[in-house]
């Protein structure tokens, strides 16, 4: 079983700190979502997750190795990073990108057509459209079918569905989750109530630290997830762990920092 | 299948016509009598005259159709075109020192090989420069395009007062700039395919590399792409293409930016389809305007720059205007 890792890790750009000495190590397999406020550097906790950004210091571990050692085209195959927006800059059949993105797989790994691979998802009515005809739900499917092409064993998810309709978005996160059956998925969720939903573990993260990480169901208690929001929950006892309602505000809000 | 079939035809009709085109005219029927070994005068002056240059023309057209291909797909740009990275300037540099300059070295020589050192020099400058004034993305490599661009037309401009002291000499210069195929002899063409076959390869082997930036350089670099690297490597391979094209034809404007447009809309926009018809294209394009240049003004010849330029731009407009955005 696949493993990963951030081991001390902290970004700095332009002089600011974006990520501080992040430490946390993904359950697997597992289903994770990152959460905290805007610019607590959750996005970028991901991308240096994926390889895309060299952290300033610490080290991603994956598979008992650090990242900048494993070869680009080996991690391209191990990790499928799903960004938050997606625009081809030439207007390609969708077919294409798929052929495109199954060019990852290496060695062992299971060679599938772009056709069976659009069937899997059900978008083969699609595979002639190109890019600019798709909507935004089909977009997302396409996108998913693309990172996932190669089957990689870790799957790491930018805010995936933030601007779908609830429909789109709810299939699109159950899908997104489901990796975490027998894999690493790790997820950046925007929106809390759906994060506790899908995902079994949170890792929140607040000024670039992490404050708070572990099964969804003791994070969900702590007073620490309304201090980051700057928000009261209320937190529902209908079913189980479902909803948080944002309460009212406090102090001045979130901008308190 | 059609659509390659296709092009094949409109390379191999364009070289016939290349063959057959010129002050005189010589019907498809004499183009086969040189072809089958006649000794006769007017077989071996086609034989040594107009075939070599046909080849080279149909050569250089393909190897400006592939890097006009690779510029566009590195930059992700719809205007890149093959000389953006100061190629044109560098070998409009090299060539007037060649033809100016009292070097002492025969001139058929030193032309070639100061055009070529020129175009790729310049691109290795600009690459370099880049590097130096911030980093190797894509916006600073443009940026430093435009200055070393700049600067060797600058270079150039004084060279041409400075030097030239009668002004026999200074239209040479600005006829080379304008685009024209030398006549190679057949050792030069067997050179010239040579180059144009490695560097047709190398472009065509950059194809998948140039289809994973195309999905923007995040989802490249999570692709596995080295984009950096990638975009260095890329850069030079083109200009490479761009400086054989350059040694033998001068500067030839217009077709390797029209080039991988026509054939985006003939084959879709993957590239390691777009690099072969291109290719194809820009062969074809260049062969029949080079036939224009040698049979329009009979005795003279018009500049083959002038001629694609010309004919290319609103042909280009029109075909622009008529169909979808890629």
């Amino acid at each position: 079983m696949v493993t990963l890792a951030a081991e001390h890790i902290s970004v700095v750009r332009a002089g600011r700190k974006l990520l501080d000495d992040v430490c946390v190590a993904f359950a697997s397999p597992g289903a994770t979502a990152i959460i905290g406020p805007n610019g607590a550097g959750k996005s970028t906790l991901l991308k240096t997750l994926a390889g895309l950004l060299a952290p300033t210091s610490g080290s991603v571990i994956v598979d008992g190795r650090t990242l900048d050692t494993i070869q680009a085209a080996h991690r391209a195959a191990m990790i499928g990073y799903m960004p938050q927006q997606f625009e081809p800059h030439w207007d390609i059949q969708l077919r294409d990108l798929v052929r495109i993105s199954c060019e990852r797989a290496v060695g062992s790994q299971g060679r599938r057509t772009p056709d069976d691979i659009l069937a899997a998802h059900r978008i083969e009515a699609l595979a002639e459209q190109r890019w600019s005809t798709l909507s935004g739900g089909e977009r997302a499917r396409a996108l998913l079918s693309m990172v996932l092409a190669v089957d990689p064993p870790i799957l790491l998810a930018d805010e995936p569905a933030a601007s779908l309709d609830p429909g789109y978005r709810l299939e699109l996160l159950q899908k997104i989750a489901e990796r975490g059956k027998a894999g690493i998925c790790v997820t950046v969720m925007h929106d809390i109530d759906l994060a506790f939903r899908f995902f079994d573990q949170i890792v929140m993260l607040d000024a670039g630290r992490v404050v708070a990480s572990g099964h969804a169901r003791d994070v969900y208690e702590r007073t620490v997830l309304d201090d980051a929001f700057g928000v009261n929950f209320v937190r529902s006892r209908k079913g189980e762990l479902r909803l948080i309602n944002p309460g009212f505000l406090r102090g001045e809000g979130p901008c308190r920092r | 299948m059609r659509i390659w079939l296709s092009l094949l035809a409109f390379v191999l009709c364009s070289v016939l016509v290349g063959v057959c085109a010129g002050h005189t005219w010589a019907s498809p029927a004499s183009v086969a009598r040189a072809l089958s070994g006649d000794s006769s005068l007017h077989s071996m002056l086609l034989l040594q005259w107009r075939f070599p240059r046909v080849v080279a023309a149909a050569l250089v057209g393909a190897l400006l159709g592939v890097a006009g291909t690779v510029f566009q797909g590195v930059f992700r740009n719809p205007l890149a075109e093959p000389y953006l990275l100061g190629s044109a300037g560098g070998a409009a540099l090299g060539a007037t020192i060649a033809l100016l300059v009292p070097i002492g070295v025969p001139q058929a020589w030193l032309l070639p090989a100061l055009a070529f050192l020129g175009a790729w020099g310049a691109t290795l400058l600009v690459v370099g420069v880049s590097r130096a004034a911030g980093g190797l993305d894509i916006p600073t490599l443009l940026l430093s395009g435009v200055a070393v661009a700049a600067v060797l037309a600058a270079l150039r401009s004084f060279l041409m007062l400075a030097l030239s002291d009668e002004t026999v000499s200074l239209q040479v210069v600005l006829s080379w700039v304008l685009g024209g195929m030398q006549t190679p002899s057949w050792n030069g063409v067997g050179l010239l395919l040579v180059v144009a076959v490695l560097a047709i390869f190398a472009c065509f082997r950059l194809a998948p590399g140039l289809d994973k930036l195309g999905l923007g350089e995040q989802m490249a670099a999570a692709y596995g792409l080295r984009v950096t690297r990638f975009v260095v490597l890329a850069v030079l391979v083109g200009s490479a293409a761009v400086a054989a094209s350059v040694t033998v034809g001068g500067l030839i404007g217009f077709v390797g930016l029209a080039a991988p447009h026509i054939a985006r809309w003939s084959v879709g926009p993957m590239h390691r389809l777009v690099v072969p018809a291109s290719a194809a294209i820009g062969s074809g394009v260049v062969t029949l305007a080079d036939a224009i240049a040698r049979s329009a003004l009979p005795p003279a010849e018009i500049p083959l720059g002038l001629i694609t330029a010309l004919a290319g731009g609103p042909f280009f407009l029109l075909v622009l205007a008529r169909s979808r955005r890629w």
